[in-house]
């Protein structure tokens, strides 16, 4: 009885959570293109102007960012300002919060057919190895490697720390900046 | 609670063995499909692949309304197109695609096009962009090896803009496979080879990638027992059509298992390296396999191990102390492998084709690294670990 009347409080808050780290992840991609080169290197190959999505079926939370040129990504909120080009969508709100929660890596997700792809799949692999770079930067290690098929021998703590506190820097700055507009 | 999940669909009858084919004017029949045109190429033709197919359909008084026979190797969105124009035209209701990947994925594009109207095949490509059931299809592989006659995707190249597109859907699968042994028995020995040696890597990858699951693992390793006790046996007896069967049977379990669980890193390394050297996709597999298997052997030690049973046999298996299976498993396909190359020199190196430069290595890494499957790969390639499998493939 008591969890069938916590039942929408609990669906709330997950929504509400997945809505968050949209928002999150969203202003962490723009962040990341501008410290890191690796993700840049990664992203240099996608057409400008290309818009990739990242959405919950069939119209729950979404972020959108737009590969404005030379690696660099701009997070557009919720709002695409033209169809985009590549969307990951998640079947179900459940299946988001899984991953988002970091109860179930990406990689999982897609074996598990929690998510589908529509769009070309050679730039959904890409984008998938930057949320991945991302996720690696700005989780600690123990819930990074939850999050992520591999965590990357590559990345040393210095490099992960400065990394991170740029990153994080960038997004509360954003999330100010969207405060005050 | 485990977080466990797979999901696992295959509504393809099959209808297989001695005299499979008589069984095509029963089965459209019961779909209420009385012109079927036949989509093939000219090889499949002149082999004389067709005439036991007509004889099946006549004798029974299904007239075949027409015959196409000019699908490529590497079918295009024009050749769609004028086929869909002939199926029209001769006002048929079902289509027949007899031969290897590409003509069975030309036929699944001719139905998106005949069942969904116009002329441009482009519109329907990607992921479940088709919403109804298209007409009557069914497939009659001459190959044992693509697994096409039971997976829901098509390729298809726009000659325009030189890129392959991709269709996906369930409602791409035949509605029937027809698997009988008269349609592989003059399958050349470099062929048969290579490709069940795909088959066999579509379940070997089925079976130690990311979305495997207890319903394509029963698939897989069936598959490679098949494989296994026959492949050699019909490469020194080629009109051995018990063997053959045997081999045209793993190759459509296989096609079920790795279409619901997807492949790894040989078919991207594989994939990328047809692209680029224009070498044949189970020739690939066959050179990739061991490497990649040892390249991931840490994550896949348990299952790898497994498969030895249905790679060697149970006395093998059961002599061979847990701990070892894995590596003895890779030896077993290396040693299948040298087995091929004495009977049909199919190369196990890059080098030993003749086809591919050291040079193309970067390129081929590159590529594979944006392949879709790669995502299914139970260990994260980088582009250092996918040049160093080339590199071991390459010598």
């Amino acid at each position: 009885m008591m969890v069938k009347r916590l039942q929408p409080m609990m669906s709330h808050a997950r929504r509400s959570y997945v809505e968050l780290m949209f928002q999150v992840m969203g202003r962490a991609l723009q962040a990341i293109s501008e410290v890191d080169e690796t993700t840049r290197n990664e992203t240099r190959e996608l057409p400008e102007g290309f818009l990739f999505e990242m959405q919950v079926m069939p119209n729950g939370p979404k972020l959108i960012v737009e590969h404005t040129g030379n690696g660099k990504l701009l997070f557009h909120g919720d709002e695409a300002p033209r169809p985009v080009d590549l969307s990951i969508q998640f079947k179900h709100i459940a299946h988001a919060f899984l991953v988002l929660s970091f109860q179930e890596k990406t990689s999982v997700a897609f074996a598990n057919d929690r998510m589908l792809v529509d769009g070309d799949v050679s730039y959904a692999v890409r984008m998938t190895r930057v949320l991945n770079r991302l996720e690696s930067f700005i989780l600690p290690k123990l819930i990074a490697e939850r999050a992520v098929k591999e965590y990357p021998a590559t990345i040393k703590l210095p490099e992960k720390l400065i990394s991170a506190a740029r990153i994080y820097l960038k997004v509360a700055t954003q999330f100010v900046e969207t405060v005050r507009a | 609670m485990t977080n466990k999940y797979y999901e696992f669909f295959c509504p393809v009858k099959v209808i297989a063995g001695k005299a499979a084919l008589e069984h095509i004017p029963y089965e459209l029949t019961g779909l209420a499909a009385k012109r079927p045109m036949i989509v093939t190429d000219k090889g499949v033709r002149a082999a004389g692949l067709l005439d036991p197919v007509i004889a099946a359909c006549e004798e029974s008084g299904l007239e075949i309304v027409s015959i196409y026979d000019d699908v490529p190797p590497d079918s295009s969105t024009s050749v769609v197109k004028d086929i869909a124009g002939v199926y029209r035209k001769e006002k048929c209701d079902s289509i027949i695609a007899v031969g290897g990947g590409s003509a069975i994925d030309t036929g699944k594009a001719v139905n998106i096009l005949v069942s969904e109207g116009g002329d441009n095949i482009a519109k329907y490509s990607g992921a479940g962009v088709l919403k109804h059931p298209l007409k009557p299809f069914f497939v009659v592989p001459t190959t044992a090896g693509t697994g096409s006659e039971v997976t829901s995707v098509a390729v298809i190249t726009d000659e325009k803009k030189g890129v392959k597109l991709p269709f996906t859907s369930s409602f791409l699968l035949p509605n029937a496979a027809i698997i009988d042994p008269r349609m592989t028995l003059t399958l050349p020995p470099h062929i048969t080879a290579a490709t069940a040696m795909d088959a066999l890597t579509h379940a070997t990858e089925a079976f130690t990638c990311m979305a495997k699951n207890p319903l394509s693992d029963a698939y897989a390793t069936a598959a490679i027992k098949k494989v296994s006790q026959s492949l050699l046996a019909v490469m020194d007896n080629p009109k051995d059509s018990d063997g053959r069967l045997e081999l045209a049977q793993a190759s459509t379990m296989a096609g079920i298992a790795f279409s619901n669980s997807m492949v790894g890193l040989v078919h991207s390394l594989g994939h990328a390296t047809g692209a680029i050297c224009h070498l044949p996709h189970g020739l690939c597999m066959s050179l990739y396999l061991p490497y990649v298997l040892e390249f991931n052997l840490e994550s896949i030690r348990e299952p790898l191990g497994e498969l030895l049973l249905h790679l060697e046999g149970p006395e093998v298996y059961s002599a061979t102390p847990a701990s070892r299976r894995a590596e003895v498993s890779i030896s077993a396909i290396r040693k299948l492998r040298d087995a091929l190359y004495k009977r049909c020199e199919l190369p196990r190196t890059l080098k030993e084709t003749g086809k591919v430069l050291e040079n193309q290595l970067e390129s081929i890494a590159k590529l594979a690294l944006d392949d879709g499957s790669i995502m299914f790969n139970p260990r994260e390639v980088s582009h250092e670990d996918a040049m160093a499998v080339l590199r071991r493939a390459w010598a």
